[in-house]
This record gives C-alpha cells, structure tokens and sequence, in this order.
C-alpha cells in the first residue's frame, strides 16, 4: 500500500487550491444572503454597448475574435481565455441581435466551433430573432495562424467594421488585427492574459480587459450577485498572496528560503 | 424544456471533466483507474484530441458552406472562393492519395514548402511595420505616463540597436536594466493576478455557475 497523500509542494499546492476556492465559495454563499458586494466597472465592458450603438449608427458590422489561441480550447494557457472570450462574445451577440447589427466571429480554433455556434444561436434566440443567425456569415473559420490573420485583414479592409473586440488568447495577430482596425477608425476593445501581447492591445485599443479582467469580465456582465462574490473572494485572496510574497521576502533577506522551496511546483 | 437540460448538462459535463482532471493532477497515481492512456483521465484527454480533429472537419465544411455561397451568389468575392475551392480539391487529393499509399508526392510538399511557408513568413514579417505604427501612437508624450513610457523606450530602442553603443556605451546598460529588472516585477504581478482570475473562473466553471460561453450573459 503506497501513501495516499505525499506531503510535498503539490500538496501545499493543493491545500492552498482548497482554501482558494472556499474563499470563493464563501463570499458567494454572503453574496447570496444578501450581502452588498460592491465590484469595480470594467470600462472595457461598459464600452461594448457603445462600440455596438456605433456600429448601428453608422449601419456597419462588428468584428470579434478570441484570437489564436494555440488553435484549440484544450491548451491549459489559452483555453480559458478563448472560454472567456466566447463569453463575452455572447452578450457582444445579444447586443448585435437586438440593434440589427452584424457581427462576425473570426476563430482559427476549430474545437471552439460548435461552442461558438451555439452562444451566438442563443444569443439571437434569446432576442426572438432566431431566423437572423446565419453561421455561415456569422462565423469565419480558417484552421492556422496566417490565413486566419490573412482572412480577419481582408475582412476589416472591405467590409470597414465600425468596431473590432478581440478578446481571448492573442499571439502575434494582435498587433496586426488592432492595427488594421486603427487604420479604418474602428472603435477597438482588447483583453487578454498573454502578457507577452499586452503592451499590443493596450497601445492599439481604446478599452483593454488587463489578465483577470477578462476572466472576471462575463461575471460583471452577468451581473448575478453570488457570481460578482467569487470576484470578491479573489480580491482577498490578492491581499494573501501579497501578503505571501512579504513574508517570503522577509524570510529570503535573514537567509530562510524554507516557504520559496515549499511553494515552488 | 429539452433546451434546459441541453443547457444543464454543458454545465454538468464542465464541472465532472474540470473535476477529474484535477483528481488526475493531484492524486493520479494513487487512484487505481483515473491515470494513465488507459485511466479516466488518460480518456478524456483521448477523447479531447478525437472531438478536436472532428472539430476540423467541421471547420473545412464551414469553410466549403462559406466559399460555394460566395461562388453561387456571384459576388465580388466569388474570384477567390474559385481559387479556394480548387487549391482545396487539389490537396485533398493529393493528401488522399498520401493517405492511402503511403507516397508523398512531389506537389504536396512543394505546395508546403514554396507556397504556404513563404506567406506565413512574409505576413509574420509585416508585424514589424504594425508594431512600428503602433509603437509610434504610444510613444507620443501626452502626459507624465507616456513621457516616462517614451524614455524608457528610447534606452531600451538604443540598447538594442547597434547604434546605441557607438553613440554611448551606458546605453545597453541602461536599456538592459529596464528590460531585466524594470520591467520583471510589473510583468510578474500581471502573471500571479492572471493565475488568481484563472482560478475564480476555474472555480465558476467548476461548479457551474460559469455560463456565459453558453449565452447566459445578459
């Protein structure tokens, strides 16, 4: 008979991933008695209806992409973001659906594909207005990096969105994508937690969702207080983690190195 | 009704699979039956990969679905959707003919080779003029952040370029500075907040509270 339960980093790792999420269960279960949670505004997500009402004003599509991604939702990095991204492009969906705007989905990732068709049937189901899904213009699918790079370029030159959302797990499309935007005066929102594309999004967008912001993004949408408890409960736990990184640092300076080597997987 | 339980049972299966997954990572070896190719998680994993590569047969349908309309309606388009079609059937038979003989042949790889790997590389290489465009809105010194931002550019711009060191050699000292050690902890804060929003979202999906990439978001 082995030991069940090895007492190594992976199970401080596990001890901490369990008090985590009774943080976050906690704040969800006062979320749920009534308690105020008070959450900050996105002004990413704030600017999404107005970046649609352009759009109907000016009677042009939206371009939306959850970018490369590693080309597929199971990638441990990317497939959240792509996840989160499919979440925002939901209620991005709902909006288009009730103004009358066009949106179209450009996506390499070919596994995201029946997930993407069937947010963006909901969404217009959701509206009454089922019979305006048509997924072979709403959704643009190319299966690598360059012709879906190639495709979103061409697109934004001919067809001239009025707004462009990319949000999801960007590479080098990023830069390329927001600046096509640019060049034709589309209104740009951007989000991801690639930080090696960051500085792109924020130096090219007029709005961007910064790492957990774009996780935390579909919980503000949504608006349903026990979910907004989990973003409480992550807040909190920022504090602990700062308060993690003193303690380690305090330790490291009088040549105790015992909680880095307990923490590091 | 049947909608509901359709909607249930995304959440459902999510919250299971998220779950095992995590059983597999911290106690795999010590579960009979959940590691390993033949093991539940080993499974699932399989299944992934299987439902991923169905994915792209659904993507080269879209794709065929999107071009024929295009080439039906006679639309400006229809030019291209012609070449795509027919450089589509192309490789597929020559991908075909791979499949069932064993033989690569010649204008498959070339096709590769000399067309496709060029274009990749000739688009990845126009990113320098996007990032040059883009550099240039961000470096314009609006205010005291974009003023340090435009300073912090210029050592960084000098300690890269060959000319930095003729003009002055502190200028790769301090230029490597901001990207080793200025830089470092900004980009660090990002990835630890990064982790913890991972884990929330993780947890929402988890237990099915998660529903916005299903259209629950209003």
């Amino acid at each position: 008979m082995g030991v069940w339960i090895v007492l190594d980093t992976k199970f401080v790792a596990l001890l901490l991933l369990i008090a985590s999420f009774a943080l976050f269960y906690a704040y969800m279960k006062l979320a749920q008695g009534g308690m105020k949670i008070k959450v900050r505004t996105f002004p990413a997500v704030a600017a999404i209806p107005e970046a649609i009402g352009r759009a109907a004003e000016m009677g042009k599509p939206v371009y939306y992409s959850t970018g490369l991604g590693q080309l597929t939702l199971n990638n441990q990095l990317n497939g959240p973001q792509t996840l989160a991204g499919i979440s925002i492009l939901g209620y991005t969906t709902r909006l288009c659906a009730k103004s009358g705007v066009k949106i179209t989905y450009f996506t390499p990732i070919a596994d995201s594909l029946p997930l993407v068709e069937e947010t963006m049937r909901n969404a217009y189901l959701a509206e009454g207005k089922p019979e305006e899904f048509d997924p072979t213009t709403a959704i643009n699918f190319q299966n690598e990096q360059s012709p879906y790079l190639t495709a979103s370029l061409g697109w934004i030159q001919r067809e001239k969105p009025a707004s462009s959302i990319l949000l999801g797990g960007f590479y080098y499309e990023s830069v390329c994508i927001a600046e096509a935007g640019n060049i034709i005066g589309a209104m740009q929102i951007g989000g991801t937690a690639n930080t090696h594309q960051l500085p792109f999004l924020v130096a090219t967008c007029d709005y961007t969702l910064i790492m957990e912001e774009l996780y935390a993004a579909s919980a503000e949408i949504s608006g349903n207080p026990d979910v907004l408890g989990s973003l409480k409960g992550e807040d909190l736990l920022k504090f602990l983690v700062l308060a993690l990184l003193g303690i380690g640092f305090l330790l490291a300076l009088i040549g105790n190195t015992s909680l880095i080597g307990l923490l590091r997987l | 009704m049947s909608q509901v339980y359709k909607r249930e049972l995304v959440f459902i299966v999510t919250g299971v699979v998220a779950l095992v997954m995590m059983l597999d990572y911290f106690f795999g070896k010590n579960i009979p039956g959940l590691s390993g190719s033949g093991g539940i998680a080993g499974q699932l994993q399989t299944w992934a990969l299987i439902i991923q590569l169905m994915a792209i047969g659904l993507g080269a349908i879209n794709l065929i679905q999107v071009h024929y309309r295009q080439i039906s309606r006679k639309t400006d388009m229809a030019i291209y959707s012609i070449i795509f079609m027919v450089f589509f059937a192309f490789l597929l038979l020559l991908g075909l003919y791979k499949l069932f003989t064993g033989v690569e042949l010649y204008p498959y790889t070339w096709v590769f080779a000399n067309v496709y790997t060029s274009l990749g590389t000739t688009l990845y290489a126009i990113t320098g003029f996007f990032v040059f465009s883009a550099a240039y809105r961000a470096f314009r010194a609006r205010n005291v952040d974009a003023a340090i931002l435009l300073i912090g550019g210029c050592f960084v711009l000098l300690a890269n370029a060959p000319i930095g060191e003729v003009l002055w050699s502190g200028f790769p000292l301090i230029g490597n500075w901001f990207n080793n050690v200025g830089q470092i902890p900004g980009m660090r804060a990002f990835t630890v907040v990064g982790a913890l929003g991972l884990l929330a979202y993780g947890f929402r999906a988890l237990i099915g509270k998660e529903k916005g990439f299903y259209s629950e978001a209003s």
